[in-house]
């Protein structure tokens, strides 16, 4: 059982959110940054898609009642725990009445918390992530307050030792631009749009789990108007009127009337989700085959990740 | 007969979206139901899910488990195959009780020059067609309204729209199932959930489904 003592701006439960509903319109949801969240689970020994605390927006405090392993991933910031630092992609154990104190967060916007077997709230509809726009799922639908208490889930067999810290290699990295593929309606921008998109940098205006809006050059917009709503992901890049590009993020709606200039890669969506508001995004366009082959390469670094910690664990 | 394969796109790294048409549409709306449901009884390879908007079918699938190029023929053999659909009746029809109080009634009837009863009077005679699910969970795009009470959405968006909201904007008609921020004009407000995930299925309201608001007191 762990105990919020002081809840950030922003505290939440997230794992993987849920893969399918969109039918429903049900968002994929879950955690902004995917791969920081399943690189700590697996550290830990959890499944990938193990529930964790999302942490955003400023300094908090979580106690722990009984000894209890974890792992920070995603948004650096200072952390300590029981009083030492606590790295991030580190095993750290909490001793019993020990606390993690978090006093800001230095770089990126979302940080992980993530604990040896989970945070064991009932999963909703298949998922344990919060939705904040519907107000269901997580603890209560709702941000974590002061006092608010969670359960964690039983903890592997032969977990992690303390200590344990993962390669350099095998943590995400956030290096080049942010990937696109064309979006379904680039053939109806003019050029000038998607070579602007290409070359301009643009910057976070601001950011929610819905979406980021960006601040850049204006893109072309001509004769797109009445586009019946269509299917929409997190990572597409819509173009409302005043051109000025809105990246849909994992809360955002799954149907959208906007025209989708480019989509995001996912494993890019994860690195977008981590610029805070005024970090410059500068974007680089891939063929699909190319999207794939990147696809393939996250997941066998989430396989090789796997395999580190089985042969750490002997 | 044979028709031309539809347009098929991809939606980032893992989704194709299927282009039956590009307008508003009943009938188009219909077919390109039974083409979500001809996709789906194909069960193919590495396919999540299939889901229907307007005029286009989205097809979300795992690009490792099944090869794109083959993917998009099949899709496209299946959406050649698909006949539109004749107008059939809907299977469920949905009495949606709603006091027509919302905030925007008056300025909707001074924009279309109607008197407030007249607005609420063509906003009950129909009876609507869901098109499809989406921007929240449970929210249904109901259409055709009338066109006389057709006007483009609110230049700024409400940053706080109520749950249970009645809202209409463009030839389109809709609830909202949660407190969003929304564009929509409030005609009134309904007690009905739109969305309980407790419940099975967990939409009120599903594709294909008739709709009629009934004015209450």
């Amino acid at each position: 059982m762990i105990t919020v003592r002081q809840a950030p701006a922003y505290l939440a439960v997230q794992d993987l959110g849920w893969p399918v509903g969109r039918g429903l319109g049900l968002p994929p949801g879950g955690a902004m940054d995917r791969s920081a969240l399943q690189t700590a689970n697996l550290l830990l020994g959890n499944a990938a898609g193990a529930a964790a605390l999302e942490w955003a927006i400023g300094a908090g405090t979580l106690a722990f009642e009984a000894p209890t392993r974890l792992a920070l991933a995603g948004a650096g910031g200072d952390a300590r725990l029981g009083g030492s630092d606590a790295p991030p992609f580190t095993v750290l154990e909490a001793r019993a009445g020990d606390e993690l104190r978090v006093e800001r967060l230095r770089s990126g916007a979302w940080l992980y918390v993530c604990l040896c077997g989970g945070v064991s709230v009932p999963p909703i509809l298949g998922s344990r992530s919060t939705l904040l726009t519907a107000g269901f799922g997580g603890h209560g639908g709702r941000l974590l307050r002061d006092d608010d208490r969670l359960p964690t889930g039983r903890v592997p067999d032969r977990a992690p030792a303390p200590g344990l810290a993962l390669p350099a290699e095998l943590r995400p990295a956030d290096e080049g631009p942010i990937r696109i593929l064309a979006g379904p309606q680039r053939a109806r921008f003019p050029d000038s749009a998607w070579d602007a998109l290409l070359a301009g940098e643009y910057r976070i205006a601001a950011g929610s789990r819905m979406g980021y809006r960006l601040d850049g050059p204006p893109l072309a917009v001509p004769g797109l108007g009445d586009l019946p709503s269509e299917a929409a992901v997190p990572g597409a890049v819509q173009v409302p009127p005043d051109g000025l590009p809105i990246a849909l993020m994992p809360d955002g709606p799954t149907i959208g009337g906007y025209a989708k200039l480019a989509v995001v890669l996912a494993e890019d969506v994860d690195r977008l989700a981590q610029r805070v508001p005024g970090a410059p995004v500068r974007f680089e366009a891939l063929t699909l085959g190319e999207a794939h082959a990147h696809l393939r390469a996250a997941r066998a670094r989430l396989e090789a990740l796997t395999t580190w910690v089985e042969r750490a664990r002997r | 007969m044979s028709r031309p394969a539809p347009a098929i796109l991809p939606l980032g790294e893992s989704a194709l979206t299927i282009a039956i048409g590009d307008r508003v549409d009943p009938g188009l709306n219909a077919w390109t139901r039974a083409i979500r449901d001809a996709i789906d009884r194909a069960s193919l390879p590495g396919v999540r899910e299939v889901i229907a908007a307007y005029a286009t079918v989205t097809v979300f699938y795992d690009p490792l488990a099944a090869d794109t190029g083959h993917l998009a023929s099949a899709l496209g053999e299946i959406a050649r195959g698909v006949e539109p659909p004749p107008a059939a009746a809907p299977t469920r029809l949905h009495r949606v009780p709603v006091r027509y109080d919302g905030q925007d009634l008056e300025a909707v009837a001074g924009r279309t020059g109607l008197s407030v009863q007249e607005v609420i009077a063509r906003h009950a005679e129909r009876t609507y067609t869901v098109y499809c699910l989406g921007f929240v969970p449970g929210f249904a795009y109901l259409g055709e309204l009338d066109a006389a009470l057709a006007l483009p959405r609110r230049e700024a968006p409400r940053r706080r729209v109520p749950a249970g909201s009645v809202a209409i904007a463009g030839r389109q008609t809709g609830v909202y199932p949660y407190e969003t921020p929304g564009g929509w004009h409030l005609l009134g407000h309904t007690d009905l959930v739109a969305f309980d995930p407790a419940r099975e299925p967990p939409a009120l309201f599903a594709p294909g489904d008739a709709v009629r608001f009934e004015p209450v007191a």
